[in-house]
């Protein structure tokens, strides 16, 4: 066991995501217990927890291979189920089939190759409402308003765009559905500094528009800057749990998973 | 200036591209001993013209029964050699059927079904053609593309989809273990012989210069019914939703599934549009060629690999333009070298141009 595990985070141990959400604008949306799973017969995560509430906005922060991407792959349905639960808006989820996950009103953005390089912008985003008879077009508009160069680039392939299109592009794709929980991982991946603010501010937008968000973030301290909730996860395993605000200003957070 | 300009960018080309370069000395060459050749009296235009109709037919052969096979490669990510069985059960589904609709009441019905086998009927004496019997051509047609949409559903439900996961390299063994299941039940059935399926086609002849270019009605129908076939797939590829979704999930399949596309459907149906071509395929080779023997479709495959190859494989836009480019040079090669290594010869301009162009002519267009 390591020093700081010993010691009673501010927030109170891993146990601490067992008590209930705050309810802020809705009921619990997405419940995770006691969550094992891994790839094949290899198991990454122990015993996690997690909660969304309608509405809210939630970041995951931890080192590289904690399991973060894990967890989004495993509420997705594309891990091996080893353990535990997922619920989703009072519903049992467990081992359901992606294309099933997707009629539940979760999107997924992953976090490497997220759009469909050789098919077209707009390709791209009718692939999003494939399980509906026929493209939404008020879902499209409202993607189209809020990203206007997914628009502009409608006929373009999408492998020809920037980094940043791209994830835009992943974004809309994911929205087009208008799903009441998007998990993003890693969006501000491989952006150029100038592009993580105005990535940050879609995402808040997107969120203040009414969608939970769970999101994966490299980026740590701008992400628990702005998100209601963090969780801290290390080694496939929940560390810490709070406010946003109280994780990026705990001494020993910042000193293990904040780089001081 | 201009000139020494020109000099230094094509030696920088030459230098960088030493393949390309060569290619094109050897075509210049070739192309020049063409030339001199017509010149002289050694080669007749007609002649030429002929070997290039011939080649340009070849190549709609091949590029057709090329299409699937991209497909399914695309899709399920591995070359299925069972492929060019699947053209000789479309061939002999197909045949059994134009032979019963074509000789029923003037020939025993189980002679029809096994396509004459053992010399008991011939197609020729049953005046099977397009323009003779285009009924019963066009029931073997539609017969050939069920029936192997039937068999490459039954061959994926029994022996593909059990291990869909497993590596190329196992599905293709087990592709290689169908083939060669496929191809000696044929022969069981139909026997080893080799039989003609058609009665000599009306032909008109175009006027090229020195002589006439032969082209007959089985060629017309040949073009007519890959043209279609080709523009066809190509439309459904891009128009529809199923064909965006047959693109998305050659492009990335972890993102198709997330995405909510159903996966396995999808492979059903590139199941169905790939067996179905590949059968029509089979029928429509037959018809050209006017034999027909259980090895066609395997001795095909070798051309349809290497156009698909060429082509830049899982692209059927690349299988399409290859077949082109194999069925030619197989054709035209015969000017310059003995017939018996056209077939090598058309191997031998695929090396070539995948050591200039490795990724193939349409790489990184995946399907579309
Ligand atoms: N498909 C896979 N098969 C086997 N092991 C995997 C697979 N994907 C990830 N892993 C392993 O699972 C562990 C957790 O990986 P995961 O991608 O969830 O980490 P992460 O927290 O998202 O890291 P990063 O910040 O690098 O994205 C790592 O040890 C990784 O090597
Ligand atoms: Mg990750």
């Amino acid at each position: 066991m390591s020093a700081d595990t010993e010691r009673d985070p501010p927030s109170g141990d891993g146990d601490v995501s067992r008590k209930t959400v705050p309810d802020r604008e809705g009921q619990s949306l997405l419940e995770v217990r006691g969550l094992d799973a891994g790839y094949g017969d290899l198991q990454i995560l122990t015993d996690v927890d997690m909660d969304v509430a309608g509405g809210e906005y939630v970041t995951i922060v931890g080192p590289n291979g904690a399991g973060k991407s894990t967890v989004m792959k495993s509420i997705f349905g594309l891990t091996s189920h080893m353990g535990g639960t997922v619920t989703f808006e009072g519903e049992d989820i467990t081992g359901l089939r992606p294309e099933e996950i997707i009629h539940e009103g979760i999107g997924y953005v992953p976090q490497n190759d997220n759009v469909f390089a050789s098919l077209t912008v707009r390709e791209n985003l009718e692939m999003g409402a494939y399980i509906l008879d026929s493209v939404p077009q008020d879902a499209l508009d409202a993607v189209f308003e809020r990203f206007p160069i997914l628009e502009e680039r409608q006929s373009q392939k999408a492998g020809t765009m920037s980094g940043g299109q791209q994830q835009m592009l992943a974004m809309g794709r994911a929205l087009m559905l208008e799903p009441s929980l998007l998990l993003l991982d890693e969006p501000s991946a491989g952006l150029a500094p100038d592009f993580v603010d105005d990535m940050f501010d879609r995402i808040d937008a997107i969120n203040d528009d009414g969608t939970a968000v769970l999101m994966v973030e490299q980026n740590a301290k701008e992400a628990l800057r702005r998100c209601d909730r963090g969780y801290v996860l290390a080694n496939g395993r929940n560390r810490y749990m709070d406010d946003g605000d109280v994780l990026l200003n705990d001494e020993q957070v910042r000193k293990d998973f904040l780089g001081g | 200036m201009g000139i020494a300009e020109t000099y230094t960018r094509g030696r920088q080309f030459a230098v960088t591209r030493p393949g390309s370069v060569l290619l094109a000395l050897v075509g210049v060459v070739l192309l020049f001993d063409l030339l001199a050749g017509l010149a002289t009296g050694q080669h007749s235009f007609s002649g030429v013209g002929s070997l290039v109709w011939d080649g340009l037919m070849r190549g709609l052969v091949v590029g057709l029964a090329g299409i699937g096979l991209s497909m399914t490669y695309s899709i399920l990510n591995f070359a299925n050699f069972a492929h060019g069985d699947y053209i000789t059960a479309g061939a002999f589904s197909g045949w059994a059927t134009t032979y019963l609709v074509a000789g029923l009441g003037r020939a025993d019905v189980g002679a029809l079904l096994l396509v004459g086998a053992g010399g008991s009927v011939f197609g020729g004496s049953l005046g099977i053609g397009v323009t003779g019997t285009p009924l019963a051509v066009l029931a073997g047609i539609l017969v050939s593309g069920v029936v192997t949409v039937g068999l490459a559903l039954f061959v994926d439900r029994t022996a593909f989809r059990p291990i869909r996961d497993a590596d190329g390299i196992t599905l293709l063994i087990t592709s290689i273990g169908v083939a060669f299941a496929l191809r000696y039940l044929m022969q069981f059935v139909f026997g080893a012989s080799v039989r003609g399926t058609t009665a000599q086609p009306p032909a008109v002849g175009l006027y090229l210069v020195d002589g006439f270019v032969r082209i007959d009605a089985h060629d017309v129908a040949l073009v007519v019914v890959a043209g279609a076939l080709m523009l066809a797939v190509h439309l459904l590829l891009q128009l529809t939703k199923l064909g965006k979704a047959m693109r998305a999930m050659a492009d990335n399949e972890d993102l198709a599934q997330i995405t909510g596309i159903p996966t396995e459907r999808v492979v059903r149906a590139v199941w169905v549009i790939g067996g179905g071509l590949t059968g029509v395929a089979g029928y429509m080779f037959i018809l050209w060629k006017g034999t027909l023997g259980f090895n066609d479709g395997w001795l095909l495959l070798l051309l349809i690999f290497a156009a698909v190859i060429l082509g830049g494989i899982g692209s059927i836009y690349g299988a399409i333009v290859g077949g082109l480019a194999i069925g030619l040079t197989a054709s035209v090669s015969v000017i310059w070298i003995p017939s018996a290594f056209a077939r090598a010869a058309a191997f031998f301009v695929m090396i070539v141009l995948l050591l200039v162009k490795p990724e193939g002519l349409f790489s990184g267009r995946t399907t579309a």
